[in-house]
């Protein structure tokens, strides 16, 4: 019946599909792919880094051991019998090493620093061994147990991460086993039936919760070898103890526990150094433990698939401590970078500040002269009845040409009706927007031209401000300050704090470096010498104001930040228009970036633009960001499976380090800090956006796919510069 | 900023106007599967994915604001209509459990847990006007009994609700005022006496204790239904009212990680944890209340549903656990069809047995909404239905074809 409803359901939604598809099939059909590959490589990663936690012990370790119990249920030859226990197919027997045999076994290993020098002590004397290692560093070490097994060595199961099994489920006892076997076979090829259990020490120590498991483990096939004698070793008592408590009494024969790994173990390689010789010189003879009892051989030679499986788990272990082991290296260095990012941003900012604060700071001969104002607007019917009307009101004589660029939504009557004076409308085909600016460009009258968005405000000072600093004649561009007026959503006031740390910290740093790679598009102003020389705008990019500013650099202009140049922007508000928005600049950004690689190479304020400006921009706006999803990889795992705490405290300090330079940049803005109260959440939501968008620009751009103009939904909610600015400005 | 240039007299989305608000009672109807699938299953992440028990109060507060708001009744007998609405269902319930308990053998003169003579069994009263939660046997009959042992403390367990729903009423003219001369303190006092009484910082002891506790757990989202009722939620701008209940939920989770009860995460025993856990998801859920007139076009299908389990939520609440357990003797009958003797067949039961309850549960409610809720209906003063789901005859049969 479950089958026959789920088949059911699986039908419906597969008509509900189809439906879907007809109504817009396009855009469905693009989703997939922009989610699937980010979201495969993330979780490749998050399985890399989880194979790797569980093969060091991070994931599923249990470190509780059971304390001693009664063991009235235990039977009584196996108390007083021997160290090797056989429970196979119901038995009940127990055996010792003969006299004068000396079965040295090795727990927990293999361990890269000290299981090769055990392995050269006993090859120097001729001595055979057991080797009870671990899963774990079975999988971690391979070539190790490969030769254990290559020298004559045998090797047994001391399970896969070293729990005390009496606290463990039949399904996990199993587990453990198959899984040290699959690594075992991985690495020397051969399936042992050695097992000693984890905590054990002599066969009277058995108890009434060791002694089931033991049974159960006799049941798959295993022989459980204890112990006569413990030397001790793991408590480093010093070389001499350690021999004392590894030597037989009087001609007997012993199995006697030591550690090849856990620790420093240089104590055992001596101590087996002075302990060989001396005892085969009494006679003793060192082998394994089947060669000891005169039995067959405890491997057995695996071939076919559980070789390869073997095999393939082995490789696979490999491949993600490799792996995990750059993104490590790769972590710190995005953290380093991320740090001395903000380092440099909140030193420059600083320092831009002061100088155009400053009371005696002046770009040059006050601007004066009347400025054209471009406004290019594609169905901004809702919008451009304000944005024309907050440019009447400048303060700055301004001449406005709206270029309408073939609007159906009848945006080129409203400001026609509107009838106001010095506004003109210049109706073209629909074009794109760069064609419209240089169309506009070809209509203005003056020299200095101002750019805009057809949804943006200006308040009446914003012109003024913005050209100020053409009084230097060799500031080519300026970029004002763009402020979110929907602010008051979560997606808004997200936005609203990235464009004030933006504006203030990033553009004034590059404002100090002189590399400044984007002028808004929502408010910036350009010399007109400056924009002829370089050709216009170009619609080679999709972010024709990166492109431009990149010119511009390369043609030796100076591009500066106007701080005090605010003009009022409405900030998408639904996830999928900040997508395509986004989307669009950062594959511009990349496309502006690409055309313009040739100035690394050139001489003169192009070849320092491409040697300072570009790598600079890259690393911050292209690279860094992509590498941004290792630190939450990371930090989710941290939490899930490593030391919680201390995860959650390294990114709360990175969020202090956040909220503290967001601080600094609303200060410096004077805006309101009530906003910042999202800051935590922007950083565990909107980031992520963002990388994501940026990891399909990179894809879009590595597979050579094309992208379609996406125009953002407006409102008109951004009706006209909060009064509030204004009263600011005036104080 | 915003709240200053607000009226004083926001328009109300929640409560004018004839219609029910569907997304409230899409809330209200996942709280109710979301509470069984709890008891049935007892997963405690469960408890951190939806806070079934703060949504429902946080409902039922938006509902009593909203009749305290009318001008033509008073407090008094608002509080009257909803304990009459109330309590013939819990009488309905507590005559049924009473019978079977002492049939089974349960004698509250001589229980040890109450205490034991007439004075503690005066506790019986509750099952009459639940001031305090009703008293029940922790074991009756024996664990390999038809039913488990545990059975009357797992039907009389969900009764708690009744009395912390029973306070909530009674104290909801005080809050009420309360809440609309300070806004934020009232809102805020629930969460702050909760880190008095939920912490262990101040033990009351008994069933006092107990309902104190109730009520400063899920005061906050009983005041914050008073908030969305009144317009107030609307007025504060969405990002700070998200950032902080994520910051106030942060807190719950944090506090839970430190003090996690026998079963780990569940906000159930870690009550600061389900407070703020509560608060929080509550704020944000109300917050984004779309306030639907009908529900949007792909939850449609679910209207019926919806509809019946909004007209029936005391009868589901107050029966769901006791048909949890009526389900066990039922599936335990398929042992012994025929081709069930092989004990492949019998592990295969085993291990899907927590399916088949949640299979067969639902039928039972739906067999105990016709059976007993139409004393929903009767306590309501209305015509009595017996699968008010909504539909009319009309749109059934044009469904149908």
């Amino acid at each position: 019946m479950a089958a026959r409803t789920r088949r059911r359901a699986n039908a419906m939604a597969a008509r509900t599909r189809r439906r879907a598809n007809a109504a817009d099939a396009s855009r469905r059909r693009r989703l997939p792919m922009r989610l699937t590959l980010p979201v495969l490589l993330l979780a490749a990663l998050m399985a890399m880094l989880m194979l790797r936690g569980y093969v060091h012990s991070e994931i599923l370790a249990d470190h509780r051991i059971r304390p001693e119990a009664a063991s009235d249920r235990v039977p009584e030859k196996i108390l007083d019998g021997g160290p090797v226990i056989d429970t196979r197919g119901g038995r009940t027997t127990s055996l010792r090493v003969p006299d004068r045999h000396v079965v040295l076994t090795f727990d927990d290993g293999p361990d890269p620093a000290w299981t090769p020098k055990v392995l050269d002590v006993l090859k120097k004397h001729h001595a055979h061994a057991v080797f009870f290692v671990t899963g774990t560093m079975t999988s971690r070490y391979p070539q190790l147990v490969r030769r254990m097994v290559a020298e004559g060595h045998e090797v047994g199961v001391h399970t896969f991460n070293h729990p005390d099994l009496s606290y463990q489920s039949k399904k996990r006892v199993d587990w453990e086993l198959s899984q040290t076997q699959l690594a075992i076979t991985g690495a020397a090829g051969i399936r042992t039936s050695l097992f000693r259990p984890p905590y054990s020490s002599s066969a009277d120590a058995m108890d009434d919760l060791s002694w089931p498991v033991t049974e159960y483990i006799g049941s798959r096939g295993y022989i459980t070898v204890v112990n006569d004698r413990d030397s001790e070793d793991w408590r480093k008592p010093g070389v001499g103890r350690i021999v004392r408590n590894a030597t037989p009494g009087a001609g007997k024969g012993a199995i006697v526990l030591m550690h090849d790994s856990g620790g420093d173990r240089h104590q055992t390689v001596q101590a087996l150094d002075r302990l060989l010789p001396r005892l085969q010189q009494q006679g003793y003879t060192f082998d394994n433990l089947t060669e000891a009892l005169n039995a067959p051989s405890a491997h057995t030679p695996v071939a076919g698939p559980g070789l390869w499986a073997g095999r393939a788990w082995v490789l696979l272990v490999q491949a993600a401590d490799g792996v995990t082991g750059v993104l490590v290296v790769g972590l710190a260095v995005i953290g380093a970078s991320v740090l001395a990012r903000f380092a440099l941003m909140l030193w420059l900012s600083v320092v831009h500040a002061r100088r155009v604060r400053g009371r005696r700071f002046c770009w040059g001969r006050p601007v004066t002269e009347p400025v054209s104002v471009l406004v290019p607007a594609y169905n901004e019917a809702k919008c451009i009845e304000n944005t024309v009307r907050s440019l009447t009101a400048s303060e700055h004589p301004v001449e406005v040409v709206v270029i309408d660029d073939g609007s159906t939504d009848g945006t080129a009557r409203i400001v026609e009706n509107l009838d106001l004076p010095g506004v003109r409308v210049v109706r073209q085909e629909n074009a794109g927007k760069p064609a419209a600016l240089n169309r506009g460009l070809a209509n203005a009258r003056h020299d200095i031209v101002v750019m805009m968005d057809g949804d943006t405000v200006f308040e009446p000072a914003t012109v003024r401000e913005l050209v100020q600093p053409f009084g230097d004649p060799a500031v080519g561009a300026v970029a004002g300050n763009a402020k979110v007026g929907n602010r008051d959503s979560l997606i808004g006031a997200w936005q609203h704090i990235e464009y004030v740390m933006g504006f203030n910290l990033d553009r004034r740093m590059y404002d100090v470096l002189r590399c400044m790679p984007t002028i808004p598009g929502a408010v910036g102003a350009f010399r007109r010498t400056a924009l002829e020389r370089v050709g216009g705008m170009s619609d080679d990019t999709l972010a024709e104001d990166t492109d431009i500013t990149m010119a511009l650099h390369r043609d030796g202009w100076r591009v500066v930040y106007a701080e005090r140049a605010r003009a009022w922007t409405e900030a998408p508000e639904s996830v999928s228009q900040l997508w395509s928005q986004r989307y669009r600049w950062s594959y511009g950004t990349m496309q502006a970036i690409w055309k313009h690689r040739g100035a690394m190479l050139d001489r003169g304020p192009s070849g320092r633009f491409g040697r300072v400006g570009l790598p600079l921009v890259s690393l911050f706006m292209v690279v860094a960001p992509l590498l941004a999803p290792l630190i939450d990889a990371f930090l989710l795992y941290g939490i899930v499976f490593g030391p919680t705490q201390r995860t959650i405290g390294a990114w709360l300090g990175v969020l202090a380090v956040q909220a503290a330079c967001a601080a600094y940049a609303f200060h410096l803005d004077r805006e309101r800090m009530t906003h910042l109260v999202s800051l935590p959440l922007q950083q565990l939501l909107y980031r992520q956006l963002m990388y994501v968008v940026l990891l399909q620009s990179w894809i879009t751009a590595l597979t050579g796919g094309r992208l379609r103009w996406q125009k953002l939904r407006r409102t008109g909610v951004v009706g006209a510069a909060p009064g509030a600015a204004g009263e600011r400005q005036a104080a | 900023m915003t709240r200053a240039e607000a009226t004083p007299v926001a328009p109300d989305r929640a409560g004018t106007g004839a219609g029910r608000d569907r997304y409230l009672d899409l809330l209200r109807s996942l709280a109710l599967v979301r509470v069984v699938v709890y008891h049935l299953f007892g997963w405690p992440w469960l408890t951190v994915l939806f806070p079934s028990m703060g949504v429902m109060f946080a409902l039922a507060g938006s509902l009593l604001a909203r009749s305290l708001d009318s001008p033509s009744r008073s407090a008094p007998s608002v509080i009257r209509a909803r304990l009459r609405r109330l309590l013939p269902p819990l009488w309905l319930f507590g005559a049924v459990l009473l019978t079977m308990m002492l049939t089974a053998g349960w004698n509250p003169l001589k229980d040890p847990d109450l205490g034991g003579g007439w004075t503690n069994c005066s506790q019986l009263l509750y099952y009459v006007l639940p001031i305090g939660a009703p008293p029940y046997p922790e074991h009756l009959g024996s664990a390999s009994g038809l039913l488990d042992d545990t059975w009357a403390e797992q039907a009389a367990g969900p009764l708690w609700y009744l009395r912390a729903y029973l306070w909530f009423v009674l104290l909801s003219p005080f809050l009420l005022r309360a809440f609309r001369k300070w806004p934020l303190p009232t809102t805020l006092a629930p969460l702050a006496l909760t880190a008095v009484v939920g912490t262990g910082l101040v033990g009351i002891p008994g069933e006092t204790g107990n309902a104190v506790t109730d009520f400063a757990v899920y005061g906050g989202c009983w005041i914050l239904g008073f908030a969305h009722h009144e317009g107030v939620l609307a007025r504060v701008p969405r990002y700070a009212a998200v950032s902080l209940s994520c910051l106030v939920m942060g807190l719950g989770l944090w506090w839970a990680s430190g003090h996690q009860g026998p079963d780990g995460w569940d906000l159930n025993d870690i009550p600061p944890a389900q407070a703020c856990w509560s608060f929080g998801a509550v704020l944000i859920l109300l917050q984004y209340a779309p306030s639907w007139r009908e529900l949007p076009g792909g939850l449609r299908r679910w209207d019926g549903l919806i509809t019946l389990s909004n007209n029936r939520a005391v009868t589901i609440y107050l029966w769901h656990n006791m048909l949890i357990m009526a389900t066990v003797p039922i599936i335990d009958l398929a042992y012994d069809l025929p081709f069930m003797a092989s004990d492949r067949a019998a592990g295969l039961l085993d291990s899907t047995y927590g399916f088949w309850m949640f299979v067969l549960v639902w039928p039972l409610i739906a067999a105990m909404v016709t059976a007993f809720g139409w004393v929903e209906d009767a306590a309501a003063g209305r015509r009595p239905r017996l699968w008010p789901n909504g539909s009319r005859r009309g749109r059934a049969r044009r469904r149908a074809l």
